[in-house]
C-alpha cells in the first residue's frame, strides 16, 4: 500500500472529549497495518457529499486529520470542531459512513534509547498520542501540552494554559528550556499552531537538539497532486517548496524556513 | 464503481461506441480527461483508468519553477482559489524522471502540458519532447493566471496566439491543443487565431481571476492576493465561453470549468465540447470520473445518442 487509498468505512464508536473535541473510531485491518505515527487521512462525512449532491448544494473538500491511535486495525481520529468540514464530522454517530483517503504523508521517524521531549499545542495533540505509544518502551519521554483554556488540555506530563485556568500559566514553549535541562533532552517532537512550532524550533536550534515538527496546511488533494499545501524546506540559501501532504507533514525543524511562512 | 466502463459495456455492447470521441488527431475511448495540475497517478489508485480517454499532466516549464509562496489555497463559497504558480521540476527532469513512469503506467494517451515565456522557448520545449516516445499530444498552456510574463501574457493577444501556434504546429504531428484563458475580451477571436495557426484542438477554460479576503482583518487569504478561481462557481462562465468558441471554430474543444457530474458534462457537450475534463472535482469527489462516465453512458444509451450527435446542438 504505497499510495493513499480511498475507502468508505462505518464509524464504530464515537467518544466526547470536551466542548469542541471528539473521537471517531473506525475498523480496517489493512489500513491499520499501513498507517504510521505522524501520518494522516483526508477525511469527510460521506453524508456531506451525498447531501450536497442531492440538494443541489456545493460539496466541500476533504479535511486532513492525523492518526490519533492505530492498534490492531482500530484507527482513531481526534477532531476539533473548527469549520464547516469538521462541524459535519462532529454530527457523525456510530454507524455513519466516513470517507477516507490515506494513510498519507511520511510519518515520524522512530528512535530508541533517547531522552525525548514532546511538545504539543491545541489540536497538535493527537499525532503525538500515537507517537508516544511507539516511543514509550524504548525511550525516556516527557510530554508538555498547552492550550488556550481548560477545554484544550489532555492527558500528558505537564499542562499549560494561556488563561491560567489549569496547569502552568502561559504558552507551552515557555517551559521548554527548563524541561530540556531537567531531563537532559536530546530529541524533540512537536505539533501545534505555526507560531508555537516556530518558537519551539528556535529553542531547539539554539540548543542544538534534533527536532521533528509535524506541520498543518490547507490542502486540496491531500495526496501530492496539486501542490497547494507546499511549505519552504531546505537551508537558508537553498530551499524548495515541499508538499506537507507528501514529503511531510513531518519535517526537521531546522529545515523549515520559518522566516518565509 | 471501480470498473464503471466495463460494467457499462457488459450491460450494453454499444456503450463504448457511443462514448467514443475524437479530439483533433486523437481517438478517445471516452470523452473524459483531466485538467492539468489536478490529477496524477495517485488518483488512479481510486478507480479503473479505463474511464479516462486521455491523461493531461501538470504543466511543465523549460526550467524548474519553485512556485508561489503559501498560502496557496482557499476554498470559497462555490469553488477553490489556487496560487500554485506552476511549481514543477522543469523539462529535463520531467523527461528523465516523470515521463518513463507515465510511459510504463498509463494505458491511455498522454498529453503533456507546457508553458513558456517566449515563442522560442515554447518551440524549444516541443522540439525536445518530439524526440521522446510515449507522448500523444501537447496542451499549450497560455493561460495560467498565477505566473507573470508567461502563460497568460500570450493568451490575451490573438496576434501572438497565431504566431505561437503557427510556429508550434510546424514542429509536430501530435495533438496540439491550445489552452485558452477566460480572462480575455473576445474568446472567439483568440480561438480563431489558434485555428488559423493550425492547432488541432483548443482547451478552455483555464481558471479565472479570483480573490478572497478575511473580513475581520482585511488580510488576503492567498499570499499573492489575486489567484486562479476554479470549481463549481465558474461553470456558467465556462459554458458561455465553450459555446462562443464552438460557434467561432471548427476544431474540437476540450471543455472544463466547474464540471463535477455527468449532467455538467452533457451541458458542455450540448454547448459544443468534443471532450470534457474534470479539475477541481477530482479533489471534491475521488470517484467523480467513474461516476461521470457511468451517468453519461447511461444517458446516451437510454436515448441511443452518440456524443457527436448532440455536440453543439444547444437549443436557444
Amino acid at each position: 500500500m504505497n499510495n493513499p487509498q480511498y475507502r468508505q468505512r462505518a464509524i464504530q464508536l464515537r467518544e466526547e472529549l470536551s466542548d469542541d473535541y471528539f473521537l471517531l473510531w473506525i475498523w480496517d485491518e489493512a489500513l491499520g497495518a499501513a498507517g504510521k505515527a505522524g501520518q494522516f487521512y483526508d477525511v469527510r462525512a460521506l453524508a456531506s457529499l451525498k447531501d450536497a449532491q442531492n440538494a443541489g448544494k456545493i460539496p466541500k473538500l476533504f479535511k486532513p486529520i492525523s492518526i490519533y491511535d492505530n492498534q490492531g486495525g482500530r484507527i482513531g481520529f481526534m477532531i476539533k470542531k473548527v469549520g464547516e468540514g469538521t462541524a459535519a464530522l462532529s454530527k457523525l454517530r456510530a454507524g455513519d459512513l466516513l470517507e477516507l483517503i490515506g494513510p498519507a504523508g511520511n510519518g515520524f521517524p522512530i528512535f530508541q534509547g533517547k531522552r525525548i521531549l514532546l511538545v504539543s499545542g491545541g489540536i497538535g495533540y493527537p499525532p503525538l498520542w500515537y507517537l508516544q505509544k511507539e516511543l514509550i518502551n524504548h525511550n525516556q519521554v516527557y510530554w508538555m501540552h498547552g492550550g488556550a483554556r481548560q477545554g484544550d488540555v489532555f492527558p500528558c506530563d505537564e499542562i499549560w494554559t494561556e488563561d491560567g485556568s489549569i496547569g502552568r500559566h502561559g504558552r507551552v514553549c515557555g517551559g521548554m528550556r527548563e524541561n530540556i535541562a531537567k531531563y537532559d533532552v536530546n530529541l524533540i517532537y512537536s505539533c501545534g499552531p505555526m507560531p508555537m512550532l516556530a518558537s519551539a524550533a528556535e529553542i531547539s536550534q539554539e540548543l542544538g537538539i534534533e527536532h521533528y515538527v509535524s506541520l498543518e496546511s490547507y490542502m486540496a488533494c491531500g495526496i501530492g497532486v496539486c501542490h497547494g499545501c507546499a511549505v519552504p524546506i531546505g537551508s537558508k540559501d537553498d530551499w524548495d517548496y515541499h508538499r506537507v501532504c507528501k514529503e511531510g507533514p513531518v519535517f526537521k525543524a531546522e529545515e523549515v524556513r520559518w522566516e518565509l511562512l | 464503481m471501480g470498473t464503471a466502463i466495463n460494467e457499462l459495456c457488459k450491460k450494453r455492447p454499444n456503450a463504448s461506441e457511443l462514448l467514443h470521441s475524437k479530439l483533433g488527431v486523437l481517438e478517445l475511448k471516452t470523452p473524459l480527461t483531466v485538467a492539468s495540475g489536478t490529477f496524477d497517478l495517485e488518483n488512479l489508485e481510486f478507480f479503473d483508468p479505463a474511464c479516462l480517454g486521455a491523461f493531461v499532466c501538470k504543466t511543465i516549464t523549460r526550467l524548474p519553477k519553485k512556485g508561489n509562496p503559501p498560502p496557496r489555497l482557499y476554498e470559497t463559497e462555490a469553488g477553490l482559489l489556487n496560487s500554485i504558480g506552476l511549481q514543477n521540476p522543469g523539462l529535463d527532469a520531467f523527461i528523465a524522471e516523470k515521463l518513463p513512469v507515465y510511459r510504463e503506467q498509463l494505458r491511455m494517451p498522454l498529453i503533456v502540458s507546457v508553458s513558456g515565456s517566449s515563442i522560442a522557448e515554447f518551440a524549444e520545449m516541443i522540439e525536445k519532447l518530439e524526440a521522446c516516445a510515449g507522448i500523444s499530444g501537447y496542451e499549450i498552456n497560455i493561460s495560467c493566471p498565477n505566473v507573470e510574463n508567461e502563460g497568460i501574457a500570450f493568451g490575451v493577444s490573438s496576434e501572438i496566439v497565431y504566431q505561437l501556434v503557427h510556429r508550434l504546429s510546424a514542429l509536430t504531428q501530435r495533438e496540439l491543443c491550445i489552452k485558452l484563458s477566460p480572462n480575455v475580451s473576445d474568446i472567439a477571436e483568440i480561438a480563431r487565431a489558434a485555428e488559423a495557426g493550425k492547432a488541432s484542438s483548443i482547451a478552455l477554460i483555464n481558471s479565472i481571476y479570483g480573490m478572497a479576503i478575511d473580513y475581520r482583518t482585511g488580510k488576503s487569504r492567498i499570499k499573492k492576493g489575486v489567484a486562479g478561481y476554479t470549481g463549481i462557481g465558474i461553470k456558467p462562465v465556462a459554458l458561455a465561453l465553450t459555446h462562443k468558441a464552438a460557434e467561432a471554430v471548427k476544431i474540437p474543444i476540450l471543455a472544463m470549468g466547474g464540471i463535477y457530474t455527468w449532467q455538467d458534462a452533457l451541458e458542455f457537450i450540448w454547448a459544443g465540447a468534443s471532450a470534457i475534463a474534470l479539475g477541481t472535482a477530482n479533489f471534491i469527489n475521488p470517484l467523480a470520473a467513474p461516476e461521470l462516465i457511468m451517468g453519461l453512458g447511461e444517458f446516451l444509451l437510454e436515448r441511443q445518442l452518440s456524443i457527436s450527435e448532440i455536440r453543439g446542438k444547444v437549443v436557444i
